[in-house]
């Protein structure tokens, strides 16, 4: 089905920084939509599959169509860190598709999206951004830095940013 | 389907069919190719349909069974993602593979309606719904040749009935549905009978819709006119029912979650899909009738391997406690806990299986810790179900519970049922009850431990169990939350009290907030003066307004249970206190019913009960009778007490035929049981006009009886005696009094002595009563033995009272037939010998009347010659010293000789003293009758103690004689000499 045919994997052995990742999941909760600054919804769903739960982060108007008990497969989404915890999202070309509901063997723990000690030794995002500010030695960035881990800047605006600074 | 268009598509209808026909042959891949294709233009292209149908009829060579086969695989895996073009054209397929007849159609009907998902009123499916019933009914002709199809469409359609009312279209679908039914059910009640017992249960939840009243009444009253071999209720409800109906009314979506969860969830681990199957299919108010598809599919279809037993999967129990517990309404409950006993009530070991009553044992045993609200209320409707259920049935209903219980029991689903029924965590009443109707499941041999069910489970995992239990219907209280009913604590309390367990009485501040918001502004503002007015007089005037808004024609109906609610809350202190005044007099009465919620009673006496405004008031009873289950009493209180309502008390049937419940028996007897745990005063005051009003449902309940004898004191025995002595009370009736008093066999001591109490305050002859004897067992019935004996010595002996008396076994220790003879013998000495001997006379023959014993259908039979012997032995004792000279009356001393004649060696010997008394008596007289009788009698019976065998040859074949001498002893004394004749003849 997808284009590179990548084997499915566990949400278990999802790391910050993969992408191309192929997941199937249950949906176990939709959180609430928030608004990006030009327009678009933004729901965190908490999904699992048999090895722990984790969080996902879905655009638009498809996470309106989502139900909690969706059985979903997540194809090129790619995982990162937001605000401290792995995320999941759907990568460009990547899609979200129902495969089925409810018939899923699934467990909530570990919630691998739980703020968690083990990866505080990782490169946040706000960090990453920093230390690529660093290696750059613009000294105005720091600033800025700050400013988007600390005023909860929306994730599009992040991207944009991580884009403009590799 | 490219190359069937590609074959058709700009071509004449002739070119267009050689092709295909020609492309058919080529081999079966190709065959299929074609099958499938015009398969999928029919569905996807309603232009072509009708010409695609055709092509597929003529190219068709397995007699379309690819085309079935896809239907029915489409049907169970795909249906819910069909468009709806495709589910039209699919009925429209299936509507013309049914009119040519297709072998085979059947089974894609069947598959059809189980699409059908009950308690779901979306015009999606009441299209669905109608759509197929409408294939049905077209082509019924069709449908009657196969029986399957016939008992399928009836359990499907009996049970979607319940679902359809409401608007003008449901109503009118539902008509089409009840005379289908009952079509078919008049007209081929054996291929119904198949279904098995919930048949019944169906049935019973339409027996309001007048044709299925008339139904009814040929089950139960000529059940042989619907088919010659049907013989009753009773055998349709010993029958089980096969697993493919109880599955049939489950979508296969349903069934694949509701099988999932069972085989795949760990036991914690099935919150979110219990929610999530809640959402999809429970939560709208007409969901809830399937909760009790879904427990019948439980009990019945669901019955896991060993392996998954033994495993962590989520047990069936738990299932069944998510679903009792998330009803939102009594008569979901109520139904839903029916359906989770449905086969406890006529179990028996040999037909139907443990696993169909397990879950109920175990989601009572397991609730009790962590909810003990759900153990009770299904303890309660355990033991209210037996003589609820069906009253002349009680004794089978009694059977089968305890059948289960003792066969859960026996395969140690439970070790020990004490634990469960008398716990701490009861109700004491209903403890009581639990100890009263189950007294052998109430001790426990052992201290009570708790033993756990299916595998020796270590103690950690037990704790790990109980945690889970804790929280395995957590989301009950999740599930509330948006529907109409409150979700505080007290709301949730009252959830799972369907009965009216006695509550303790706890002053909380009313609080009617949660359902102010729902009500209309004008009827909000005018509880809310009830509620703020606090003398009795303006309260009535702003009650007698609320009445009269209800009654407005523009009254939005769906209000009446919000505002059922309020005034159940706002009178909550009225349901509390003492209904009849201290003291009884006119005044008292009188001030005592112009309590402002009488008001809707005084309302409902001033109307006329054909309209509509009568109606509407009854509704709003039973909106607060399901709230409040005191009101049932306090109505039979008001019309026996208000001189507004006399005459009414007739009022109380439409009332009881407007409730839930349905039926004046069930809810006069509910009603009673309120009254008798409230006010023992209101009960006696009630007593007399209940029994005068309503005496078909009185006088024949021996449960009625009970409840009051149970309470009242002596003075209110006295009180009620004399109520019958002046003519104002009768309580018992000839017809029904001898069964009530064995019922009565069971009670407690004072219990049964008020019964006979109140028995003997009535003019009902004794003779009406005799034949309880048979039932009184020495040990066990000695209050009724007394009060029979002490009455039996002020009457004169029958001929039918002294076959009774001598009836009864003989037992050293038991001087109840001695007694009795004795008084006789002092008072009535002639009469009682002249019975006798006719006794002795008719029952002479010792052999016979053993044999006759096994085969007699009647317990009169069980007299026989020994034990007449044996009582006149022990009374010719009992009187030795006396002067009393009964045994030397002329007839006894003939019939003694009489039989002595005829009598056995052994016998002679153990009676011999008896019999010496009537040797003398032979010596002082001579009749030549007498002479010739002996002659004729002793030589044979002196020739069959020589030769043994042909003695027993002879018994045998002159038994069926020995039969008939029972009930027509004269004329066959002589035939019986007959064939003794005829014996020693052949000898």
């Amino acid at each position: 089905m997808n284009g590179l045919g990548a084997l499915p994997v566990f949400i278990k052995d999802i790391k910050a920084g993969q992408k191309n990742l192929n997941v199937v999941f249950i949906v176990l909760e939709i959180g609430r939509v928030t608004k990006t600054k030009d327009g678009h919804e933004v729901r965190s769903c908490k999904v699992a599959d048999k090895t722990g739960s984790i969080t996902i982060s879905v655009w638009d108007e498809i996470g309106g169509l989502i139900q909690p008990g969706d059985i979903i497969r997540l194809t090129r989404g790619y995982a990162s860190m937001w605000k401290g915890c792995l995320t999941l999202y759907t990568g460009r070309g990547g899609e979200l598709q129902k495969i089925g509901e409810f018939c899923m063997v699934y467990s909530e723990v570990p919630n691998f999206s739980e703020p968690n000690p083990d990866y505080r030794g990782q490169p946040d995002r706000g960090a990453m951004v920093f230390r690529l500010a660093l290696t750059r030695g613009d000294t105005s960035l720091p600033m800025l830095v700050e400013a988007v881990a600390g005023d909860l800047a929306t994730h599009s605006s992040q991207q944009q940013l991580i884009i403009k600074q590799s | 389907m490219s190359i069937v268009t590609s074959m058709t598509t700009g071509v004449s209808e002739r070119e267009a069919n050689d092709a295909l026909n020609a492309y058919v042959c080529k081999g079966p891949p190709q065959h299929e190719e074609v099958c499938l294709g015009l398969f999928t233009l029919v569905l996807t292209e309603p232009a072509q349909a009708q010409k695609c149908y055709r092509d597929l009829a003529l190219v068709s060579r397995d007699g379309m069974n690819i085309v079935l086969n896809k239907i029915n695989q489409i049907l169970m895996e795909k249906y819910l993602k069909l468009q709806d073009t495709c589910r039209t054209q699919l009925v429209w397929l299936v509507r013309e593979l049914v009119k040519s007849g297709v072998l085979g159609a059947d089974g894609v009907c069947m598959t059809f309606m189980k699409q059908i998902a009950g308690g779901d009123v979306t015009a999606k499916n009441i299209w669905l719904a109608e759509s197929v019933l409408d294939i049905l009914t077209e082509q019924r002709e069709w449908v009657l040749k196969s029986s399957i199809l016939i008992a399928m469409a009836v359990y499907t359609y009996l049970r979607l009935i319940v679902d359809h009312h409401g608007t003008a279209q449901l109503q009118a679908l539902r008509q089409k549905e009840v005379d289908f039914c009952i079509s078919l059910l008049r007209e081929r009640f054996m291929e119904c009978l198949m279904i098995g017992r919930d048949l019944v249960r169906l049935l019973q939840n339409v027996a309001r819709i007048p044709e299925f009243e008339l139904l009814w009444k040929d089950i139960i009253h000529n059940p042989q006119t619907l088919s010659p071999q049907f013989t009753g209720i009773l055998q349709l409800l010993q029958s089980r029912t096969s697993r493919k109906f109880l599955a049939c009314r489950l979508t296969p979506d349903m069934e694949t979650k509701l099988l999932f969860m069972t085989s795949r969830v760990r036991f914690g681990q099935q919150k979110r899909y219990q929610d999530w199957f809640q959402r999809q299919y429970l939560s709208t108010p007409d969901s809830q009738s399937l909760r009790c598809d879904l427990i019948r599919y439980i009990c019945g279809v669901v019955h896991p391997s060993n392996e998954v037993l033994s495993s962590d999967i989520l047990p069936r129990w738990a299932i069944i406690g998510w679903l009792l517990t998330t009803c939102t309404s009594n008569v979901a409950a109520s139904n839903a806990k029916l359906a989770l006993f449905y086969d406890w009530l006529f179990f028996s070991p040999d037909k139907d299986s443990i696993m169909n009553i397990e879950p109920a044992i175990l989601v009572m045993h397991h609730s009790m810790k962590p909810h003990p609200a759900i153990t009770a209320t299904l303890l309660d409707f355990m033991c209210r179900i037996i003589p609820n259920f069906y009253p002349p049935l009680e004794g089978h209903v009694r059977q089968g519970v305890f059948s289960s219980l003792n066969h859960i029991v026996e395969k140690r689903v439970l070790a020990h049922l004490a634990p469960l029924f008398d716990n701490p965590k009861l109700d004491k009443e209903l403890r009581a009850m639990l100890r009263e109707k189950f007294p052998e499941f109430c001790s426990s041999p052992s201290p009570p431990v708790e033993v756990k069910i299916e595998e020796p489970v270590s103690m950690e995992m037990d704790n790990h169990m109980s945690d889970k239990e804790e929280s395995c219907y957590d989301n009950a209280e999740a599930a509330f939350s948006d529907d109409e009913e409150d979700l505080n604590s007290k709301g949730k309390k009252r959830e799972f009290r369907f009965h009216p367990i006695k509550e303790t009485v706890v002053e909380e501040p009313v609080d009617i907030t949660p359902y102010l918001d729902q009500l209309d502004e004008s009827l909000r503002d005018k509880v809310l003066q009830l509620q703020k007015g606090s003398d009795t007089e303006a309260q009535c005037e702003v009650m007698q307004e609320i009445v009269d808004q209800v009654l407005e024609e523009d009254f939005d109906s769906e209000q009446l249970s919000v505002l059922a609610s309020c005034l159940q809350e706002l009178f909550k202190a009225h349901f509390r206190g003492e209904v009849l005044p201290e003291e009884v007099t006119e005044e008292s009465l009188e001030e005592s019913v112009g309590k402002p919620l009488y008001l809707i009673f005084r309302n409902l006496c001033q109307m006329q009960e054909d309209n509509s405004s009568f109606s509407l008031l009854l509704d709003l009873l039973s909106e607060l009778y399901q709230k409040q289950p005191k009101i049932g009493y306090h109505l039979l209180y008001y019309l026996r007490a208000s001189k507004a309502a006399a005459g009414k008390m007739n009022l109380y049937e439409s009332f009881a035929q407007a409730t839930q419940l349905g039926d004046l028996h069930t809810c006069l007897m509910m009603d009673m049981k309120a009254c008798q745990e409230d006010d023992v005063r209101l009960l006696c005051h009630l007593t007399p006009s209940i029994y005068t009003e309503f005496p078909d449902e009185t006088l024949r309940s021996g449960e009625l009886l009970n409840m009051i004898v149970a309470v009242i004191d002596s003075a209110q025995l006295q009180e009620l005696v004399c109520h019958v002595m002046m003519g104002n009370l009768v309580m018992f009736r000839k017809d029904s009094v001898l069964n009530i008093l064995i019922q009565s066999l069971d009670w407690e001591t004072f219990e049964q002595y008020c019964a006979w109490q109140l028995f003997l305050a009535h003019n009902i002859p004794l003779e009406t009563i005799i034949p309880i004897l048979q039932h009184l067992k020495y040990k066990e019935h000695p209050e009724a033995l007394s009060c029979l004996l002490l009455q039996l010595r002020r009457e004169k002996p029958s001929e039918e009272m002294v076959k009774m008396v001598l009836s009864r076994p003989c037992h050293p220790d038991d001087q109840f037939t001695t007694s009795i003879l004795r008084h006789w013998c002092m008072k009535h000495d002639e009469l009682l010998a002249e019975h006798i001997k006719s006794l002795l006379i008719k029952n002479n023959s010792l052999p016979r009347k053993r044999q006759s014993l096994r085969s007699s259908s009647s317990k009169l039979a069980q007299l026989t010659l020994e034990q007449i012997l044996e009582h006149l032995d022990n009374l010719r004792l009992n009187l030795t010293n006396t002067k009393q000279n009964f045994f030397s009356q002329t007839p006894i001393l003939q019939a003694l000789q009489h039989v002595q004649a005829s009598c056995d060696e052994a016998h002679k010997m153990k009676f011999s003293d008896l019999f010496s008394l009537a040797e003398e008596y032979e010596d002082s007289s001579t009749k030549p009758p007498k002479s010739r009788r002996k002659a004729a009698l002793s030589s044979p019976r002196s020739r069959k103690n020589a030769a043994q065998p042909p003695n027993t040859e002879e018994e045998s074949g002159s038994s069926s004689a020995s039969e008939e001498e029972d009930t027509k002893p004269k004329p066959t004394k002589r035939k019986r000499k007959g064939s003794s004749a005829v014996g020693s003849d052949s000898d």
